[in-house]
């Protein structure tokens, strides 16, 4: 019930933008002045805001050279958002509206509980120790260096 | 028998990852954990899975039902470095091709 109700008021929502446009006949990709107000004045942050500007982190190659240009920000007038300040929430799926969890989404969700299982080893890795017996060696490209060797021979 | 063959598959990727951590390991002068490595090859096998499964479509939207360079090459997209260094590598690949095919 409420859902639907929801649901109507946005469709309401995107009517009366369309309308609006109708009205004005605004086709310009750009805002009409009326526009330009209410962003202004409603969304628009400015300096009085007292919040800092967003902006999404940009992560260079760390094993390639890297071509695109990394600007900058000073960090006092903006605030970069982050995508693992909050990890520790991240091993369960979070709710969806429209837009349902992709396979790579879960891939990333089982990745992170698998962490979180291993969190607390000390030494041994429960998952070397579950998988190293199913090596087949004819399937691994075997290294010239010895150290490589001693990885399988070490258990 | 299908768990098996997974199993299989993610000891030889879980080998391997080992092997280039090590290499990583020796020239950053850092170590990694057995679990963080276990971590890496865990998101490695997974990773194939959606590059699998994006080099399918990408070569369907193609109309063709052979997985090609030009598919690979969309996997890399989204960074122009990358995007550089897998183009290089495929033109290394294709040259050194051609010089096979003339030695024959």
């Amino acid at each position: 019930e409420r859902r639907s109700s929801s649901l109507q008021h946005k469709s309401a929502l995107f009517s009366c933008v369309t309308d609006k446009k109708q009205i004005h006949g605004h086709e310009s990709w750009s805002l009409s002045p009326e526009e330009y107000e209410i962003w202004d004045r409603l969304y628009r942050i400015k300096e009085s805001d007292g919040v800092k500007e967003l902006i999404l982190p940009q992560v260079p190659f760390e094993t390639l050279e890297n071509l695109e240009e990394i600007s900058k920000h000073e960090e006092e007038t903006t605030h970069e958002l982050s995508l693992s300040e909050w990890r520790i929430w991240q091993n369960r799926p979070f709710p969806t509206s429209m837009v349902d969890h992709s396979d790579r989404c879960y891939h990333f969700i089982s990745v992170m509980e698998m962490i979180e299982l291993m969190r607390h080893e000390q030494g041994d890795c429960s998952y070397e120790l579950e998988i190293q017996p199913h090596l087949r060696i004819e399937d691994v490209h075997v290294q010239r260096k010895k150290s490589h060797l001693s990885m399988i021979n070490s258990t | 028998h299908r768990f098996g063959s997974f199993q299989r598959l993610k000891a030889a990727v879980h080998y391997t990852v080992g092997c280039l951590c090590q290499d990583v390991a020796e020239n950053k002068e850092v170590q990694f954990s057995k679990q963080t490595i276990a971590a890496i090859a865990e998101i490695t096998f997974r990773q194939c899975e959606n590059f699998a499964k994006d080099l399918e479509m990408f070569a369907r939207h193609a109309k063709r039902s052979t997985v090609t360079t030009e598919d690979v090459k969309l996997l890399a997209r989204r960074s122009n470095s990358l995007l550089k260094y897998i183009t290089q590598k495929s033109d290394e690949l294709i040259s050194s091709n051609m010089e096979q095919k003339e030695k024959k």
